[in-house]
């Protein structure tokens, strides 16, 4: 499990194109495979507000995660950072950053390798024993 | 000529990236050096903050040119060995997104306009570094938050991604912390 994150617009679905070689793994946008499958995850945040719009709890939304995260298959997940803005007033904005925030620590954990994308320039967060913190990183 | 160094700056508000933009124009020993300011006065406030900057860096040796568009403008009044401070990406986009809206055609929704000042920009910086020493930009990190401004997100992060492969280093900014991602 690999997870490429970064800002918006920061390059992140063309560092996966050019350097992960994966000419025959499924690429969803604001979908999930099912459990067992290959794939490349975009957009995860879309699925999750969309979820969110259709009345679908917290709880729903991290255990579809998990049951995926946790299932057999390889998967990249490409997250997109939306934490660092103003707290919005709508409540359902406010629950979508919170959701998307909390399923992003969850998946952070679960995984063994994370990139972050900083204008299309790699730094690797955890995993591959390159990990640029000096203590473990641990789960 | 061997063209001049392209130092990238990004970083959050108060990050400390304006001055440690300065450090590194200073740290380039150059004739002069040269602060091309995109930022326009809104109010009475934000007009009082310009004069008091540019008299500081007046003081300090600096002098500036006031660019709000067209950065290619500013080109004539580079000299060889000029080091330069372009701050900012972010204020220069918003201009160039609004220009028009006077005349009622804003460029942000006339297909091709800004595309073609796209391209006029990357001439100018490639140009202002075949001139200068070094010239170093700035920019703001706005695009770890849900987007606000689609087309305003998308070309910052279209400029920034080429800034950052053209750039000999890149610094993101954090609490006055320079981080070299290049």
């Amino acid at each position: 499990m690999h997870i490429i994150f970064g800002g918006a617009f920061n390059g992140k679905r063309q560092y996966v194109k050019e350097h992960m070689g994966l000419e025959s793994i499924a690429w969803l946008e604001g979908e999930l495979p099912n459990p067992g499958d290959n794939a490349v995850i975009a957009g995860l945040e879309h699925w999750i507000r969309a979820q969110l719009e259709q009345d679908h709890s917290e709880q729903e939304i991290l255990g579809a995660i998990s049951t995926l995260a946790n299932s057999t298959g390889e998967r990249i997940w490409i997250l997109t950072d939306i934490s660092r803005g103003i707290v919005p007033i709508d409540p359902l904005e406010r629950e979508w950053r919170d959701v998307t925030g909390r399923s992003y620590q969850y998946l952070f954990g679960q995984a063994q390798r994370i990139t972050r994308i900083w204008y299309g320039i790699p730094q690797t967060l955890k995993g591959d024993g390159r990990d640029e913190h000096l203590h473990e990183n641990r789960r | 000529m061997v063209p001049g160094q392209l130092i990238f700056v990004s970083g959050g508000v108060r990050s400390g990236k304006s001055t440690y933009a300065e450090s590194l124009v200073r740290q380039a020993n150059a004739k002069r050096n040269v602060y091309i300011a995109s930022g326009v006065a809104r109010d009475q406030e934000m007009a009082e903050r310009i004069g008091r900057h540019q008299q500081d860096r007046a003081q300090d040796g600096w002098w500036t040119i006031e660019q709000p568009r067209q950065l290619s403008e500013a080109l004539p009044l580079i000299h060889e060995n000029d080091a330069i401070l372009w701050d900012c990406v972010t204020t220069w986009l918003a201009n160039e997104l609004y220009d028009g809206v006077e005349e009622g055609n804003l460029c942000a929704d006339t297909p091709g306009c800004m595309e073609q000042k796209w391209q006029e920009l990357k001439n100018t910086i490639d140009a202002l570094r075949e001139q200068a020493l070094t010239i170093v930009i700035v920019s703001n990190e706005l695009l770890d938050e849900p987007l606000v401004a689609p087309a305003y997100q998308q070309w910052l992060g279209t400029i920034h991604q080429w800034l950052a492969s053209r750039a000999d280093q890149a610094f993101e900014m954090d609490n006055g912390l320079a981080i070299r991602r290049k």
